[in-house]
């Protein structure tokens, strides 16, 4: 259509226009107007300009008893605006709410489905109780629909209503309704049932047996599941991860039918997918999982296909994929290449992908190892100083994982030649190296060149305790220096140095100083131990490890010289360094059995990016602060104050008051009651200002909930490298 | 460019402007019946209204926005709301339900006292006719003491809205007061 004539009927529309026009300002005596005007082309400007107004933050709640005579309308565009008004203001009227009740009531009747889903899903949301009360039947109605999209919504809807009314969801029985939706023939319904009795599994296990349901409806699942939508199937998968499968026969079922969704674009799809399938894979024949099986190779090419998506899903991706590679090592392992870090990735997924580089290379393929090497050098000739160091670490851990001596060596040689020559200057890089060079020594320390190559090159370093400035590298340092002191010069005055500053050292230092003192002790002056005794367990801001373990030598060393064992006990407690350590084979961060099959059942979920499985713990907290939550629905017995408060206030001559809630009989005692004004205010202040106290604990307690599963995981996994470090001494 | 025409006519001879028009009385009194009588004819099954109920219908030429409001007394209260700009109440009586008469008269005098219906013309349907025991329009009448209404027309008409007698009768009265008085 030409615009000029567009322009003509716009004109014309306009010019034989009577009804009157809403402005721009949104001032709420025009908005007031314009909803009760006796034109409903004015009528639906207005509620456009105010809903308009809401969306821009402003509160137009004053307007709420005006909007609300909008809601009864066949136009669905006006219905629609309404409702989002309502859903939004209804709790700071929970009065007026009721009038709304009989059109929710009559639209979950509509002809139209949209109409029916909609009021039906507005009226679950809105916390107030008296809306609850009459939710009965429009939930029950809209349950046994014949359209499965508004069947779809009322499931939902009954999840909702548990949230805010547990006690009236089971008196209503909507939950038998509810179970019964799972055998629905339209596969919308199904997942949404699921998902929505999952939710209230979670909000309250003992009302729904969910386990039960799940069993029972296997089959239902598995027909449905291919023609969901991605989300339905997300869910329709979780269900299924739940499912122990009976017998070998089952689970290869199981298995071949969710196979196909391991090539669906939704990496979540396929990461539930995997998870179904591992979970059900225990129970087949060994051999059908063997790394060269066709399920494996599946599954490979799958988690291969997520390395294409957005760094955000990548990282998502990387963390489950060493969690399933801890179980089955060898599950990726032609795949080394596509895990290469490439130039244009972000910090979090490179480093999450030299974590996988380290735990995915095959130690027998001695050309794989090389190629990883490398590949690490390159990236530890980058410039970002954390990758950086992460990749110094990766070659040790290769190393080591490797554990073949030439391997090791050449490593070591890369190390010292090639990294400290180029970025020896900088403080971080060479903490990195020398917690690497030791932990290479700790795996072949009988490898004389090796010891000769390294030591002279930390033996260079003039003043240590300046030069490295993690705590870490102190400790290892200290630990290379008392292992080999026949490779350093000046070990005495570089260990006294250490003696010097051992207040402003961290515990791990403190302790390493404190173990080579005491094996050093014959070279020392005498006095020197026994100053570090006393520093170590009289310093008020030590550490109570380092304390007691001072104490512990302290007394070992006082027992009387007449004693003959006492030099065997010292000499033991001295030479243990030259006696053969236990090899390590390995320096990377495991999980334990348990967690790792906690974690397996949680991928794609939160914890399988914090590698902390959810326990009953979290889920019991979580269940608690979502209850706080939802008690606070308004209910209206509190409100008759508020009601003495508005009519006081018509009385003071408010004019802005829409209502009046009155009795006649009670004006003689309003003139009496005119005078506990003040009391009735502050208690109406002293009931919202509860509320709001409420909400904030609520808020605060979650943070800190939040911020505390952060920490976790972090803390666990650092220490295991150090821990296992000290108990070589 | 027919449709331009035709709707500028419209609007020109007014019929795009909604007349208000409340429908109100105690609970069970029937406005809901009479509210769907008037908008499609036909007797619906009712569920006490919790709320109101709106229909928009057109009468010799008149757009009718009329609301039905709830009769509880819980819901009462809220009557007040919807005051504002309304051309004439229907107030509806159970003629049987003779315990609660007064409270119907109280009612309805407190709500003709408010000023927002001064101009308000006012129809009563004395309504249940088909019921035996019900009282006739002139002795409803008197119940309510409609001979005190001063400076208002109004009017009283026995009917049966589940039969549909009456509704029309008192419906017609209604709009030509209307049309004479604000039109």
């Amino acid at each position: 259509m030409p615009p000029l004539d567009k322009k003509i009927k716009k004109f014309l529309k306009n010019s034989i226009r009577v009804a009157p026009k809403i402005s721009d300002k949104g001032e709420f005596g025009e908005l007031r107007a314009g909803l009760v005007s006796p034109y409903p082309q004015t009528r639906k400007d207005a509620i456009k300009k105010t809903i308009q107004q809401m969306t821009l933050g402003k509160d137009v709640s004053p307007l709420f008893p005006d909007v609300l005579k909008n809601i009864a309308t066949i136009d669905i565009e006006q219905k629609k605006l309404v409702y989002l008004y309502v859903m939004n203001y209804a709790e700071i009227y929970p009065e007026l709410c009721i009038l709304a009740v009989n059109t929710f009531v009559t639209d979950s009747q509509d002809p139209n489905p949209l109409i029916r889903c909609m009021a039906i899903r507005t009226m679950s949301m809105i916390k107030v109780d008296k809306i609850l009360e009459y939710i009965d039947t429009p939930l029950r109605r809209t349950l046994q629909d014949d359209n499965p999209y508004v069947r779809k919504t009322a499931v939902i809807c009954v999840a909702k209503l548990f949230q805010l009314n547990k006690q009236l969801c089971v008196e209503l029985g909507v939950l038998e309704d509810l179970a019964n939706a799972l055998d629905d023939d339209n596969p919308m319904v199904i997942s949404n049932a699921i998902a929505s009795i999952i939710e209230i599994n979670s909000i309250d296990p003992t009302v729904i047996d969910l386990i039960r349901l799940i069993e029972t409806h296997v089959s239902k699942f598995l027909l449905v599941l291919n023609e969901c939508t991605e989300w339905a199937r997300m869910t329709i998968l979780t269900a299924l991860a739940e499912y122990n499968s009976r017998d070998s026969l089952e689970a290869k079922d199981i298995i071949d039918r969710v196979t196909a969704h391991l090539q669906h674009v939704n990496p979540s799809v396929v990461l539930a997918t995997v998870k179904v399938i591992l979970k059900n894979i225990t129970q087949l024949d060994p051999n059908q999982y063997s790394p060269d099986s066709k399920i494996m190779k599946k599954i490979s090419s799958a988690l291969v296909s997520l390395m294409s998506t957005p760094p955000e899903l990548q990282y998502v991706a990387l963390k489950n994929i060493r969690i399933i590679l801890e179980k089955y090592p060898e599950i990726l392992n032609k795949e080394l290449r596509i895990f290469y870090v490439k130039f244009n990735d972000p910090m979090y997924v490179k480093l999450e992908k030299i974590e996988i580089l380290v735990r995915l290379v095959d130690v027998s393929n001695i050309k794989q190892c090389t190629l990883l090497l490398n590949e690490l050098k390159e990236y530890s000739m980058e410039f970002e100083l954390e990758f950086v160091s992460r990749s110094i670490q990766a070659m040790a851990e290769l190393g080591i994982k490797n554990g073949n001596e030439i391997f090791i060596a050449k490593i070591a040689d890369i190390i010292c030649n090639e990294i400290l020559e180029r970025g020896g200057g900088i403080e971080t890089i060479r903490d990195d190296c020398c917690v690497a060079l030791s932990n290479l020594l700790r795996c072949c320390d009988m490898n004389e060149s090796m010891v000769k190559q390294i030591c002279s090159i930390l033996n260079s370093w003039s003043s240590p305790e300046d030069i490295l400035t993690s705590d870490l590298s102190k400790c290892h340092y200290i630990w290379l220096m008392t292992k080999y002191p026949n490779h350093f010069t000046t070990v005495i005055e570089k260990l006294k140095t250490f003696i010097d500053n051992f207040t402003q050292e961290e515990s791990m230092t403190q302790v390493a100083i404190l173990l080579s003192v005491i094996k050093l002790h014959t070279r020392l002056e005498g006095s020197v131990l026994q100053n570090l005794f006393e520093l170590a367990t009289s310093y008020e801001a030590v550490d109570i490890d380092v304390r007691d373990m001072a104490m512990m030598y302290w007394r070992c060393f006082s027992i009387d010289d007449s004693n003959v064992e006492k030099d065997q006990l010292i000499n033991e407690l001295c030479n243990n360094g030259l006696n053969p350590l236990p090899r390590i084979d390995n320096i990377l961060e495991m999980f334990s059995p348990d967690t790792l099959e906690k974690l397996l059942n949680q991928l794609g979920t939160i914890s399988s990016i914090y590698f902390e499985p959810l326990t009953e713990d979290i889920l019991n907290e979580s269940r608690k602060r979502r209850s706080q939550m939802n008690q606070n629905i308004i209910k209206s017995q509190k409100l008759n104050d508020l009601q003495d408060i508005a009519r006081n206030e018509l009385l003071d001559g408010h004019e802005d008051v829409l209502l009046d809630f009155g009795d006649e009989d009670d004006s003689s005692s309003n003139m009496a009651s005119s005078n506990n004004n003040n009391n009735t205010l502050k208690e109406l202040d002293d009931l919202f200002g509860n509320i709001t106290q409420d909400v904030k604990n609520l808020n605060i307690s979650q943070q800190q909930s939040n911020t505390d599963s952060n920490q976790a995981p972090s803390a666990n996994t650092t220490t295991s490298n150090t821990q296992d470090l000290l108990d070589l001494f | 460019m027919g449709n331009y025409f035709s709707s500028m006519f419209d609007r020109l001879w007014g019929t795009n402007k909604e007349l208000r028009i409340l429908i109100l009385g105690l609970d069970g009194a029937g406005k809901t019946t009479i509210l769907y009588r008037l908008q499609i004819g036909e007797v619906v099954t009712t569920k006490p209204t919790i709320g109101f109920n709106v229909e928009t219908l057109t009468y010799k030429n008149l757009k009718l926005n009329v609301w039905d409001l709830g009769g509880q007394t819980s819901i009462r209260p809220y009557w007040r709301c919807y005051y504002a700009d309304t051309a004439a109440v229907i107030f509806v009586v159970d003629s049987t339900d003779k315990d609660r008469m007064a409270t119907a008269a109280k009612e309805l005098h407190m709500m003709l006292s408010e000023e927002e219906l001064q101009d308000s013309a006012l129809l009563v349907f004395a309504n249940k006719q088909d019921q035996p025991g019900a009282l006739s329009a002139s002795e409803v009448s008197k119940e309510l003491n409609l001979v005190d209404l001063k400076d208002r027309s109004w009017s009283i008409v026995a009917s049966s809205a589940i039969k549909g007698e009456g509704i029309t009768e008192g419906l017609d009265w209604l709009i030509d007061v209307i049309k004479e008085e604000q039109l």
